[in-house]
C-alpha cells in the first residue's frame, strides 16, 4: 500500500509534501481526497440533519453490488456504483415518504444488494484485489481521469445542494409544515437521495463501501456538536473530513498500512475526543450542592498545595532526565536506552502526574463549590477537568510510545502503529494539560478579584512557570481563606 | 360511526362582534368530508370573519385536524364548497400560518431555533411557487431582512432568549413558542394552531393563550385553535366551532356550549356544568369516540 520510494520522514512538513507530490499518483490522491472531503462534509451535514445515516450506509452497500457488476462486465467500477446507488436511492425515496418508517425498507434492500454483489463476485474469475479495493477503498490508485471525473461530479453536487438546501433543511426539520407550504416533498426526497448516491459513489474510491460512514457521517456528527449554525457546521465538517484525508495520506506514505485505516482512525479519535469533552462539560456544569464559599476557598488552598508538590516532582524529573541525557548523549536517539538510564526520572514523572491529577481534581471541586455563589467559576471548573484528561492522555500516550519502542526491538508488527499513535496522543494530552493550567489560572485570578487578593492574582499569572505560580497561589488562598473567615458569611457578589 | 340523518342545526349564528369588512376569512357551504368511505362530518355550513379568534373543539377523531387540512388545501370536501379569503383553498398559501400537532423535536437536533424561524421566512428569486413563495429556494445573499424579521417575531412571542439555543434542548412550552414564531414570520392573515396547549400545564397554557391572543389581535390575524379544554381560552373567544358526532356547530361560546345545543348535536343527553369560577365541564356525549387523530 505504501510507496516507500521517497525519502524518509523529516520534521519539515513542506519538504515531506514536496517529496510526495513528485509522484503523480500522490498528487491524484491528494486532489481527489480533498474534493471528496469537501463534498462528503457538505452532504454529510444534510445526512445527519435528516437522520439518513442508515440509508447512506445501505447505499454504500448497494454500491458494492453495482461496482461488482461493473467489474464483471469489464467497466470502470465507479459507473456501476453510480447507476446502482442512484437507482436504489431513488427507489428508497419513492418507497417511504415518512422519515421514521424508512429503516425497515432500507435494511431489506441492503441485505439483498450485498447478496447480489456476492453473486457477481463469485461469477467474476479475476483477482480478489478488485473486491478489496471496492470494499475498503484504494486512494492511491486514482487516475488523472478519475480526478477529473470526481471534480466535475463533486462540483455538480455542490451546485445542486446550493440551489435546494433551504427547502431540504426545512423539510427535514418540519415535515408537516413543509407539506402545508406546498413544498414538493417527493421531489426533495428523491433529489436528496440522488445527491447522496453520487457522493457515495465518488467517495467509495478512496474509503470503500464498508468505511463510508466514517467520511460521510462522522465528521458531520462531530460538527453539529460543536456549532449550532448551518454554515459553521458545514465548514467544521469539511475541515474534519479534509484533515483526516490529508493526515491519512501523509501517514500512509510512511507506514506500510492501508490509508483507509488511518483516515477512519483519525476521524474516530476526533469523534471520541469531542464526545468526551461534551460529557465533561455536562459534568462540570452540574451545579454543586450546598457548600459554602469558605469550604470552596479551603479546598482551593489544598489544591494549590498539591499542585506545588506535583510541580516540584515534575521539575525534579525533568532535571534528572536532562542529566541522564547529558551524560549519555546516545540515549537521545534511542528511547530504549533513555528509559533505562533515566528510570528514576520517569518514576518521578509518574508521581508528578498522579499528584497533578489529584490537584486538578481538588481544584475542580473547589471551583464547583464557588460556582454555587457565582457562575463565573463554572468554566474554570470545566477546564480543570480537561487538565485531568490531559494528564491521562499523556500517560497513556507515553506508555503506548515506549511499548512500541520495546516491541520494535522484537520486530513485532504493530510496533510502528503504537509509536505512531503514541506521539500525537502525548501532544494532545500536553495541549489539554495547558488548558487545565489555564483554567486554574483564570479561576485563581477570579478568586483574587473577588477577595481583592493581589498575591492570588500574581500567582495566577505565574501559574505557567513551574513552582512559582502554585506556591504563590497557596499563600494567596490562605490569606483569602483567613479573610473569608473574618467576614463570613460572604455575600454572593454576582 | 356514520352521522345519522339529523335535522338542520338550529343554532347556526354567523359572525361575532368583530368585522374587518370584505369577504369572510372562511366560508363553508354544505361541506361533507370523507376519508375513503367513512364520512367524517357533513352538512357543515359556517363562516369565520376576518380577525376572529375561534376555538375548534370536539372529541378525538371528530375531524378537527381534517378541517385544518382542508383549509390548507391538503384535503378536499367530497361535496359542498369551502373558501378561504374568497378563493378555493390551495397548498402553499402564504396567507396561512400553520402549527401542526406534534409531540416534540428530536433531542439530537443541534440547530439554533432562530434558524428554523428564518427558514420559514418567505422567499424571493428562483424557485417554484409564484412571486410570493412560502420559502426561499437557493442561497439568500442579503440576510438582513430575514434576520430582522426572525428577531422581531421571536421577541413578539416572548422567545428572544431562545433564539440561539438548540432546538433539541427546548421544553414543550418553549418549542410551542418557536413554532408559533415560525408560523408568524411570514406575516400570515390566518393562523391555524392544532392543539398548541397539549402537554402544557394550566399556568403555561394560560400564558401561551395570552401571548397568542395579544399577537393576533394586534396584527388582525384570524385564528383557529384546536383545543381539548376550552377553559383556558374562554375569555378570548369570539366563536366556537364544535365538531362532534359527524356534525359541525358554530356560534359564540354562550350559544354553543349549552346543555340544550350539545344534546341536539350529539343526539344523546349532554350536560354542560359550570363551577364556581365559571369553568366549563361537558359531561356525556364523548364516550363513544376514542380514536386518535383524523
Amino acid at each position: 500500500m505504501s510507496a516507500a520510494a521517497g525519502p524518509p520522514f523529516s520534521w519539515n512538513l513542506i519538504t515531506d509534501l514536496r517529496a510526495m507530490w513528485q509522484f503523480q499518483f500522490m498528487q491524484n490522491a491528494f486532489m481527489a481526497g480533498t474534493i471528496i472531503a469537501v463534498v462528503a462534509g457538505l452532504v454529510g451535514y444534510l445526512v445527519v440533519l435528516r437522520r439518513s445515516a442508515f440509508a447512506s450506509h445501505a447505499l454504500g452497500h448497494t454500491g458494492f453490488s453495482g461496482a461488482a457488476a461493473a467489474v464483471l462486465v469489464g467497466a470502470n467500477p465507479v459507473y456501476g456504483l453510480l447507476i446502482f446507488t442512484m437507482f436504489t436511492g431513488g427507489g428508497m425515496a419513492l418507497l417511504g415518504n415518512r422519515a421514521s418508517s424508512r429503516d425497515v425498507e432500507t435494511g431489506t434492500v441492503l441485505a439483498f444488494a450485498l447478496a447480489i454483489g456476492l453473486l457477481f463476485l463469485s461469477l467474476y474469475q479475476g483477482y480478489a484485489t478488485e473486491a478489496y479495493s471496492i470494499l475498503f477503498g484504494e486512494v492511491l490508485g486514482i487516475s488523472a481521469a478519475g480526478v477529473a471525473f470526481t471534480f466535475w461530479t463533486g462540483l455538480a453536487v455542490i451546485a445542486i445542494v446550493a440551489l435546494i438546501y433551504r427547502p431540504l433543511l426545512f423539510a427535514s426539520l418540519d415535515e408537516d409544515v413543509a407539506e402545508a407550504k406546498g413544498m414538493p416533498m417527493m421531489f426533495l426526497n428523491v433529489a436528496f437521495m440522488l445527491l447522496l448516491a453520487v457522493t457515495i459513489s465518488i467517495a467509495v474510491q478512496i474509503i470503500g463501501v464498508f468505511l463510508i460512514f466514517a467520511l460521510l457521517v462522522t465528521p458531520a456528527a462531530i460538527a453539529v456538536r460543536l456549532t449550532k449554525s448551518v454554515a459553521g457546521a458545514v465548514i467544521v465538517s469539511i475541515v474534519i473530513a479534509a484533515t483526516a484525508v490529508w493526515a491519512g495520506l501523509f501517514i500512509g506514505w510512511y507506514e506500510p498500512y492501508p490509508v483507509s485505516f488511518f483516515i477512519v482512525g483519525i476521524v474516530f479519535l476526533e469523534y471520541v475526543f469531542v464526545r468526551a469533552m461534551g460529557a465533561l462539560r455536562t459534568t462540570a456544569l452540574v451545579q454543586a450542592v450546598d457548600a459554602s464559599e469558605r469550604d470552596g476557598v479551603r479546598t482551593l488552598r489544598n489544591a494549590a498545595l498539591s499542585a506545588s508538590a506535583s510541580q516540584v516532582l515534575f521539575v525534579g524529573a525533568v532535571v534528572f532526565i536532562a542529566i541522564s541525557l547529558l551524560t549519555h548523549p546516545s540515549a537521545l536517539s534511542n528511547p530504549a536506552v533513555l528509559l533505562g538510564q533515566a528510570n528514576l526520572g520517569f518514576l518521578l514523572l509518574g508521581a508528578a502526574a498522579v499528584v497533578g491529577m489529584y490537584s486538578f481534581l481538588t481544584y475542580f471541586s473547589g471551583f464547583r463549590m464557588l460556582a454555587t455563589s457565582s457562575r463565573e467559576f463554572t468554566s474554570p471548573a470545566f477546564f480543570t477537568l480537561v487538565g485531568i484528561l490531559g494528564i491521562t492522555l499523556m500517560l497513556g500516550g507515553l506508555d503506548l510510545y515506549f511499548s512500541g519502542v520495546f516491541l520494535a526491538a522484537s520486530s513485532y508488527g504493530l510496533a510502528p502503529v503504537a509509536i505512531l499513535f503514541g506521539v500525537p496522543i502525548v501532544l494532545v494530552g500536553a495541549v489539554l494539560l495547558l488548558l487545565g493550567l489555564f483554567g486554574q489560572a483564570v479561576g485563581s485570578w477570579r478568586v483574587g478579584l473577588r477577595y481583592h487578593e493581589g498575591t492570588l492574582r500574581t500567582g495566577a499569572i505565574l501559574m505557567f512557570f513551574p513552582l512559582a505560580g502554585c506556591a504563590l497561589s497557596y499563600l494567596g488562598y490562605r490569606r483569602a481563606f483567613a479573610q473569608g473567615a473574618r467576614t463570613a458569611p460572604l455575600t454572593a457578589s454576582s | 360511526m356514520e352521522a345519522t340523518s339529523a335535522p338542520p342545526l338550529p343554532f347556526h349564528i354567523p359572525g361575532g362582534t368583530l368585522d374587518l369588512g370584505g369577504t369572510p376569512a372562511i366560508s363553508a357551504r354544505g361541506v361533507e368530508v370523507r376519508y375513503g368511505s367513512r364520512v367524517v362530518w357533513k352538512d357543515a355550513t359556517f363562516e369565520v370573519r376576518r380577525g376572529e379568534f375561534v376555538a375548534v373543539i370536539g372529541p378525538n377523531g371528530a375531524g378537527k385536524t381534517t378541517l385544518f387540512r382542508m383549509l390548507l388545501g391538503l384535503h378536499w370536501p367530497s361535496s359542498g364548497t369551502i373558501s378561504v379569503f374568497g378563493g378555493p383553498p390551495h397548498r402553499g398559501n402564504n396567507r396561512i400560518g400553520y402549527v401542526p400537532q406534534r409531540h416534540a423535536i428530536d433531542r439530537d437536533t443541534h440547530l439554533a431555533c432562530d434558524r428554523l424561524v428564518r427558514l420559514a421566512y418567505p422567499g424571493k428569486g428562483w424557485g417554484p411557487g409564484g412571486r410570493r413563495r412560502p420559502i426561499q429556494w437557493g442561497p439568500r445573499f442579503a440576510l438582513g431582512p430575514e434576520r430582522e424579521a426572525a428577531a422581531r417575531v421571536l421577541e413578539d412571542v416572548g422567545a428572544s432568549e431562545l433564539g440561539p439555543k438548540s432546538l433539541g434542548s427546548l421544553s414543550g412550552g418553549e418549542l410551542q413558542r418557536i413554532f408559533l414564531a415560525e408560523a408568524l414570520v411570514g406575516n400570515p392573515e390566518m393562523l391555524l394552531l392544532d392543539e398548541p396547549l397539549s402537554n402544557l400545564d394550566i399556568r403555561r397554557s394560560r400564558e401561551l393563550v395570552e401571548t397568542i391572543h395579544g399577537l393576533v389581535r394586534a396584527r388582525g390575524v384570524t385564528t383557529l385553535l384546536v383545543a381539548h379544554d376550552i377553559n383556558p381560552l374562554i375569555k378570548c373567544l369570539d366563536k366556537v366551532i364544535y365538531i362532534a358526532n359527524g356534525k359541525v356547530a358554530t356560534g359564540t361560546p354562550g350559544e354553543v356550549l349549552t346543555s340544550a345545543s350539545l344534546t341536539t348535536l350529539y343526539g344523546v343527553h349532554v350536560e354542560v356544568l359550570r363551577d364556581s369560577r365559571n369553568n366549563l365541564v361537558i359531561v356525556g356525549g364523548e364516550d363513544d369516540r376514542g380514536e386518535e387523530g383524523a
